[in-house]
């Protein structure tokens, strides 16, 4: 592969260049510098397309509906289903399922609670590398001080566990191969608010105490994890 | 037919998976539509339209792209059945629009306005990409297209970004 062919893989998908590209990185010191600022492009990206969302959820916008014309007969029949079944959903949700991902990761969490404090002291760099080897990713400087790292039995696998120290506060980091959600989640438990964000063959999740900080700083952990093999 | 979304139990599943949806659906509408109100009637008429036919729904893992298939055609219906008044982008990014949102980094704005700015067949895959996190051919998919136009397409809107934004350091990339 060459420089060229490289940036059109790498502008395309800067997050899935792909292993050729990857590998051609490795030997090129400028397409490795390329990527790096695409990456730092898309986080800028991600962030921007963000947009506020109203704070309601579904229920009152889809309560708005009959004024806008829909019958309201059929609508209301179709309310009341709705009502139920978010209802439900968002108690489940809330009160977080004991199976869920979201509560197994708190469950982690407050196992191993000296991790998730603030420091700038950083976690020493051969367990780092090796807690990141055993869990197949690198990960790019740029991310921050990574002040915590332990490889732990996780739903099963050996996943690293990561502390990562933001301006917000420190946030743990929990990079998931082995577990595919159909789409992002957020979730908020215990003083905590987490993401749950698809990314590589699994999923990256990363839980903090400031949830109005925690959009960017996925997005930052997102383009600073490699996923190897 | 496995339906994973049917029944009292698959109601409530449903109902969370919408439920945590919902910002990114209403995001991808609104980068469809720039315009808050018409992305919000969008997102509304979609789930409506989703919940009554979730039973036809094979699979969990299908339920993303379904909905935003949902939210690309009740995009379009919305504006066959009614002409939006526009915006012209320079009014839009203009600091006090709600379009752009309320954010206190400068620097979010300016990316915002970038990609606003750019062509609608430039935006929406890169939407996908980095808001919805489908990959190259899922958006193929999405959108009709071969992989090869994606990729050209994504490659395009990140170098006309990278322009505008004053980081695309050469002109390499072309």
């Amino acid at each position: 592969m060459d420089c060229l062919e490289f940036r059109r893989l790498a502008g395309a998908d800067p997050q899935r260049p792909g292993p050729e590209a990857l590998a051609h990185a490795d030997a090129c010191p400028r397409c490795a510098a390329h990527l790096r600022q695409l990456r730092t492009l898309d986080v800028r990206i991600r962030a921007a397309l963000e947009v506020p969302v109203r704070a309601s959820g579904w229920i009152p916008d889809v309560a708005a509906a009959p004024a806008r014309g829909l019958d309201r007969r059929r609508w209301l029949a179709l309310a009341a289903s709705i009502v139920g079944g978010v209802l439900v959903g968002t108690l489940l949700w809330v009160g977080g399922p004991r199976d869920s991902l979201a509560q197994d990761l708190m469950e982690h969490l407050t196992h191993e609670p000296e991790a998730l404090v603030a420091t700038s002291v950083a976690e020493e760099p051969t367990e780092l590398r090796s807690v990141l080897e055993r869990g197949g990713i690198r990960l790019r400087p740029e991310v921050g001080t990574v002040s915590y790292a332990n490889s732990c039995r996780f739903r099963g696998h050996t996943v690293p566990h990561l502390v990562v120290q933001t301006d917000g506060g420190p946030v743990m980091v929990m990079v998931l191969r082995h577990e595919r959600p159909a789409a992002p989640a957020s979730f908020r438990e215990q003083g905590y608010a987490g993401r749950i964000l698809p990314a590589g063959p699994g999923s990256i999740a990363v839980i903090g105490a400031r949830e109005a900080d925690l959009g960017r700083v996925a997005a930052e952990v997102l383009a600073a994890v490699e996923w190897l093999e | 037919m496995n339906a994973p979304f049917a029944g009292k139990d698959g109601e409530a599943a449903f109902a969370r998976l919408c439920e945590a949806l919902r910002p990114d659906l209403y995001r991808f509408a609104f980068w469809l539509a720039r315009d808050r109100n018409v992305a919000e009637d969008v997102v509304q008429e979609s789930l409506l339209r989703a919940w009554r036919s979730r039973d036809g729904l094979a699979e969990a893992a299908a339920a993303k792209p379904w909905l935003l298939t949902i939210i690309r055609r009740e995009h379009a219906r919305l504006y066959e059945r009614k002409r939006h008044e526009t915006v012209p982008v320079d009014e839009l990014v203009a600091s006090d629009s709600p379009e752009l949102g309320a954010t206190e980094d400068p620097q979010v704005l300016d990316v915002r306005r970038a990609i606003l700015a750019l062509d609608d067949d430039y935006r929406e895959p890169l939407v996908l990409q980095v808001l919805m996190g489908l990959s190259t051919r899922e958006i193929a998919e999405q959108l009709g297209l071969t992989q090869a136009a994606v990729l050209s397409r994504l490659f395009r809107a990140r170098h006309k970004l990278r322009r505008v934004l004053g980081s695309a350091a050469d002109g390499e990339d072309d």
